[in-house]
């Protein structure tokens, strides 16, 4: 069985295909199609079938990441999007949380004032109120004043509508009432429902949630249709599955209704194929660590499983989206992050980046400001000639002059301006892990980190030895850890509801009853996707909290009915979390259990193992290209040591060897320092150890 | 010892984490709605002198910034009793005449400690739901008549002495304040969060060494402090004065209508805030304001926001440094320097409206950095018994900024000194016996200019059992003040719609009373105060408003001088006639 992969990144569109019978894997990139992503998906599939003689019609299964619903967002190009919301709470969305982004700022915009995604005039409110508990009417819904709405909306050329009632997670009833009578008087337009997107309590991020997927949601439609029919067009009858922020993939159909689930779907996928090349190496606890030109992404994986990220803190283009994510931090630090002095003179690295253009000084496109990646040239890490399996020149010269004046200003010398910005850089990349693991109870010592991305390999082993992480995992090909994760996926699909049960008078019958309706609807899913029941795995979960606090942590619920056993262990199991995470914990409190959750997982074929590594015979010094000076920090200080630069498609096999190297190949250079040693397995993976 | 440039940053940024560690912690494990939503907290690292070195950016502005002086405050009374601190110890501290904030804030603090010597001081503040004062809640206490009667005052207490804890002390907390389950939980979670930070400290020092530890801290001062200066410098030389006015005590003929007075001297690259001419302090009702913990943070955080605005500067260092080219003075006596035991619990509106006098003042200087009149803030104290227990809810109510060079004002938001966050409606009306209904912006135009005030919002709340209210706040007697030909904005009012069918436009500061199942409570908030001429607005904006509903026809017409078409389009030649006249 043939399986495509397809990630659509800014400038590249990367394929990895795969066949599940002899267990390798072909990499290809062809460059986006910006105006019509699937234009480059397209032909990048035919080209890698075609390379590898392969009939479009043999593709099982295609397996596809994109940033089409991403890029809407943050670049604010989105539908003409209205809201019908409860009367009385038309500018929920407007008056948001009532917090400034900045403390102590005059001039900040507030995206959902200055970007609102639905326009003031656009929200129309209708009579209808449920009430807590349980969402009983206090008013009932005035389904003329919705028709009534649905029509002026019509009428302003509105192209999508969200439905956002209060307590609406309690009760979808009138919500649900709204949306009928606006597909009949708009039959075409987009419509969507706060519950069904995220029937959760706070209502800011649930409508601000459902308004996203309004303003998105036309597009994806667009596309995933023109995707799909562009796909039969060439003969490529294979399934299709999207990529979503969760970890999992989902089906077209999915998509097109709920867009808001492939946010983070790009970075999900990254985070999949760390935790591939993890396993590759026998290793489950896992630090993904994915650099690029302007930004880090950092997540965790123990044992394959993900962290999800709290409801509160999913956020994209500064708007809350309340949807399940994996929880991945995403800092201000790459190879095109800029070093300056700020205005007291203090050292600074980042967040600013040179981006691609004009990017650092040594890409030679103009860029005069000292990037992290100019800074590693003057260290002699980056060799001017052996850039990127030399497809670019890199202006040695432009680097160390943009370095110089930095140099100046701080009072250094060059070298030592050059060795200050990779230390920075890598402290604010040591100190987002940090957050991630030792600041929830986590010991980073216990991790590999997985470095991957253009430039992860090139700080992976120093960031790791400012943690003590003593081992670092430099995939087969780093730069298309992305595509290769969407074949290591499941279908998963998530269900929450809103429970606000207390410990001290917990409503047994109903948590079991409402567990088992909404494994029902994800069982129900699955058939309609023609799954087989037996093919489908089930996790239950539930969000607690101590009475009066207002964070959750996500403790796992037992597939079985709760019965006071299980609650009484389920209890025990968030005492011992909080404390891990919070080094404290509140044991006479009653426990609030907030949200519960569900999500099913159906295996879909996969991708086995990283792509095995080339046999390589030939001894160490047959790899090296050069022997050149490098810049290393050590406990001494800055020290410049000659250093060989080895193509990694030429290592022999499970043969280690010493720092300070470098190890060049098409898509990363990765640096192993004084210290450490190294070794390329058979399995595919370059290996990294400390000591 | 002097210090490299890499290793100063490398220490500045393990320190900045630390600290967002603390608020992390401190704002998911908290108890009650105002600390975890609205976010009423502040955690900091601060040197054995008191100099702070980093705050944690996630907690409202009035929290971190007065920690430092809750630490010096703390030395003061330690010293003056012959007391000091240990290393195992943990100590309690509000007292608003020796850096507290005021009363309901109340900093726990935590040594650092290295080689059994205190070398640093870590701590949290919060403000807590209740502190005993005579009725329930620890805000609209406006009819305190001195400081024992704002509830308890906790003058350098060791809640744990010698690493084991003051059993009694923590006896008589219960005792003496409603809803102690709530308000023991965030003060256990504040505790922990100060060890964190004090734990993560020694072991950045134990991988640094102590000396290099000071010298990092010593540049990362002088870094800030030259960012200021660099800041102040840039200003135009010259002597600044405005005056703006507090409500007080509407009615009341020597409580009402109070100055408060700002003159700003701008000399090189230093900076003098001089409050001469405010108000004398009221000696029997709490809108004094402390001067160190509430006066010093309002003035320094106007003066940041507006030379270092982070929204064009970028990412700003919080430390010592960053004020020392500022000095502050004001008349012993005066609102804003009173003497004790003058009480100080309500001086959140007043100390707000005085953030709002300084970018007043600051406005003649860099017009181009300022917003027009700020729309003030209030907080309510919702409260109740269930059984013998007390239910507490304290809601911030949001303001509005003025409109700003090139951007009209933001929108229902906190302003200057407060940054909270609201309570999301479907988690009151599930915990409390309260029902939201109604929240949206005010519908009447206001504050017009060429960049027009933000508006405020219209919250309404009502009783669903009996209970009891009291309302602490600012602005509605005096609008928020047009900048450069703008308009002023729209002051804010409360009124109470009783079940008996009566109606009441209440002042801004409103003692306890009851409140009966029925009884709804209209909050409108302020609109800022207008940039610019109204008539100079582009048109096209005001069309906008018109479709968004912010403005009528007959505004856009008589107010902004913009003829409309039936269909909302810009009738050209008209409105060029309009703005000729």
């Amino acid at each position: 069985m043939h399986l495509i992969g397809v990630d659509v990144g800014g400038t590249f569109t990367d394929i990895v295909l795969f066949d599940t019978a002899t267990g390798t894997s072909v990499i290809h990139k062809v460059a986006t199609t910006p105006d019509d992503p699937s234009r480059g998906v397209v032909e990048g599939i035919l080209a890698i079938c075609a390379a590898n003689g392969l009939a479009p019609a043999q593709v099982a299964n295609v397996r596809h990441g994109t940033t089409v619903a991403t890029n809407a967002v943050l670049e604010h190009d989105g539908a003409v999007a209205g809201l019908i919301t409860t009367g009385g709470y038309r500018d929920i969305i407007h008056i948001g949380r009532h917090q400034r982004p900045q403390h102590y700022s005059i001039r900040q915009e507030i995206p959902w004032q200055d970007r609102a995604l639905v326009k003031r005039r656009h929200r129309i409110d209708v009579p209808e109120r449920l009430v807590p508990p349980k969402g009983e009417v206090l008013v009932p819904l005035d389904e003329e004043a919705v028709r009534e709405a649905a029509r002026t909306l019509g009428a302003m050329g509105v192209e999508a509508i969200a439905i956002g009632f209060l307590f609406s997670y309690l009760n979808p009833v009138h919500e649900k009432r709204a949306k009928e009578i606006v597909a009949e008087e708009l039959p075409g337009v987009f419509v969507t429902t706060s519950a069904e997107v995220s029937p959760q309590f706070r209502e800011f991020e649930r409508f601000t949630t459902a308004a996203m997927n309004a303003f998105i949601g036309p597009k994806v439609k667009t596309y995933i249709s023109r995707l799909e029919a562009r796909l039969a067009e060439n003969g490529l009858d294979a399934h299709l599955h999207v990529m979503t922020s969760a970890g999992g993939v989902a089906t077209p159909a999915m998509i097109a209704e709920k867009p808001v689930l492939t946010l983070l779907s790009g970075p999900a996928a990254g985070v999949l194929g760390g935790a591939l090349t993890g396993a590759a190496s026998g290793r489950d606890k896992l630090i993904t660590f994915d650099v690029g030109g302007t930004s880090a992404d950092i997540a965790l994986v123990v044992e394959g499983a993900f962290l999800e990220a709290s409801a509160r803190d999913t956020a994209i283009g500064g708007f809350p989206v309340m949807v399940p994510m994996i929880d991945i931090a995403t800092i201000g630090a790459g190879g095109g992050s800029i070093a300056h002095t700020d205005a007291g003179g203090a050292f600074k690295v980042g967040p600013r980046s040179a981006g691609a253009r004009p990017g650092p000084a040594a890409y030679g496109h103009g860029g005069t400001e000292p990037t992290v990646t100019d800074a590693n040239v003057v260290l002699g890490r980056l060799d001017p000639d052996n850039f990127l399996g030399g497809a670019m020149a890199l202006d040695a010269e432009a680097a160390t002059r943009a370095v110089a004046g930095l140099a100046q200003k701080l009072g250094l010398d060059t070298e030592a301006a050059a060795g200050g910005i990779v230390t920075l850089i890598n402290a604010n990349m040591a100190n987002a892990i940090l957050s991630r693991t030792v600041q929830r109870g986590i010991d980073p010592r216990e991790f590999a980190l997985v470095a991957f991305g253009g430039a992860g390999p090139l700080h992976g082993a120093e960031v790791a030895a400012q943690l003590d992480i003593p081992v670092v995992i430099v995939p087969p090909h780093p730069g298309i850890t992305s595509a290769v994760g969407l074949l290591t996926t499941d279908l998963r699909y998530d269900a929450v509801r809103t429970a606000f049960q207390l410990s001290s008078a917990l409503d047994i019958p109903w948590l079991n009853a409402t567990l088992d309706a909404m494994a029902g609807e994800i069982a129900a899913q699955f058939e309609a996707d023609g799954i087989l029941p037996a093919d489908v795995s089930f996790a239950r979960s539930g969000d607690l909290r101590y009475a009066g606090q207002g964070y959750e942590l996500k403790i796992p619920l037992p597939a079985a009915a709760l019965d006071d056993a299980a609650v009484a262990a389920v209890l025990d199991e968030f005492h011992a979390r909080h404390r891990t995470e919070y080094g404290h914990s509140f044991e006479g409190t009653p426990v609030e259990i907030v949200n519960v959750k569900v999500s099913g997982s159906a295996k879909v074929p996969a991708i086995q193992t990283s792509e095995p590594a080339p046999a390589a015979p030939g001894p160490l010094a047959e790899a090296e290209v050069a022997r050149r000076r490098c810049v290393f920090r050590t406990a001494d200080g800055l020290v410049g040591a000659p250093t060989p630069f080895l193509r990694r498609d030429r290592l022999p096999l499970d043969t280690p060897f010493e720092g300070p190297a470098i190890v060049l190949q098409t898509d990363t250079t990765t640096v192993v320092p004084p210290g450490w040693s190294a070794v390329q397995e058979a399995a595919g993976n370059l290996v990294l150890t400390k000591g | 010892m002097t210090i490299d440039p890499v290793t100063a940053s490398v220490i500045h940024g393990a320190l900045e984490t630390i600290t967002i560690e603390m608020g992390h912690k401190l704002m998911r494990m908290a108890h009650s709605s105002i600390i975890r939503e609205s976010e009423d907290f502040g955690a900091a690292i601060v040197d054995a002198a008191g100099d702070g070195l980093a705050e944690s950016p996630q907690s409202t502005p009035l929290q971190s910034g007065p920690i430092p002086g809750y630490i010096r405050g703390m030395h003061k009374i330690l010293a003056a009793r012959g007391e000091s601190v240990g290393p195992d110890d943990v100590i309690m501290h509000n007292d608003p005449y020796t850096g507290g904030s005021h009363g309901p804030d109340v900093a726990f603090i935590v040594p650092v400690v290295v080689d059994g010597a205190i070398v640093a001081y870590s701590a949290t503040t919060a403000h807590h739901l209740d502190i005993g004062a005579s009725s329930p809640g620890s805000c609209g206490i406006v009819d305190a008549v001195d400081a024992y009667a704002e509830g308890l005052q906790f003058k350098a207490i060791k809640v744990v002495e010698d690493g084991k804890k003051n059993a009694m002390v923590w006896h008589m907390l219960r005792d003496n304040i409603r809803a102690p389950d709530l308000v023991v939980g965030d003060i256990e979670a504040q505790i922990a969060a100060s060890r964190i930070g004090a734990r993560r400290v020694e072991a950045l020092i134990a991988r640094h060494g102590l000396a290099k530890f000071e010298a990092a801290c010593a540049a990362l001062k002088d870094r800030a402090e030259a960012m200021m200066r660099a800041a102040i410098e840039k200003v135009p030389d010259g002597t600044y004065r405005a005056e703006t006015k507090i409500d007080g005590f509407e009615g009341d003929p020597e409580r009402s209508e109070l100055p408060l007075v700002v003159t700003i001297t701008v000399a090189g690259d230093a900076l003098t805030v001089d409050l001469e001419g405010t108000a004398p302090q009221v000696p029997d009702r709490p809108i004094n304001m402390p001067y160190e913990g509430t006066v010093d943070i309002a003035i320094w955080l106007t003066i940041r926001s507006i030379l270092l605005d982070t929204a064009v500067e970028g990412h700003i260092p919080v430390n010592a440094g960053l004020v020392r080219p500022i000095t502050i003075k004001a008349p012993k006596g005066c609102l804003a320097n009173p003497i004790f035991p003058a009480p100080t619990i309500a001086r959140f509106a007043p100390g707000n409206q005085l953030a709002d006098t300084v970018m007043k003042a600051l406005s003649q200087a860099v017009p181009g950095r300022v917003s027009a009149g700020i729309g003030n803030l209030k907080v309510i104290a919702f409260s109740g018994l269930s059984g013998e227990t007390h239910w507490v809810h304290m809601e911030i109510f949001e303001g509005s900024y003025g409109g700003r060079d090139g951007m009209d004002g933001m929108d229902a938001v906190d302003t200057l000194f407060a940054n909270t966050r609201n309570n999301p409606i479907e988690d009151i009306e599930s915990h409390l016996p309260l029902r939201v209904s109604r929240y949206e912006l005010r519908r009447e135009s206001g504050g017009a200019g060429k960049w027009r005030g933000g508006l405020g919002a219209v919250r309404e709340f009502e009783f669903l059992a009996d209970g009891g209210f009291a309302i602490e706040g600012e602005g509605h007697v005096f609008r928020p003040w047009g900048f450069a030909g703008g308009a002023q904005g729209l002051p804010a009012a409360v009124t109470a719609h009783r079940r008996d069918g009566s109606t009441a436009s209440l002042p801004s500061k409103v003692p306890y009373g009851i409140a009966k199942t029925g009884d709804r409570f209209v909050m409108t908030g302020p609109i800022g105060g207008g940039y610019g001429e109204a008539a100079a607005r582009d048109p096209q904006r005001v069309a906008e408003d018109v479709k968004d509903g912010y403005l009528s026809v007959a505004d856009a017409r008589r107010t902004y001088r913009v003829a409309l078409t039936p269909t909302g389009e810009i009738d050209a030649a008209e409105t060029a006639a309009l703005r000729r006249a």
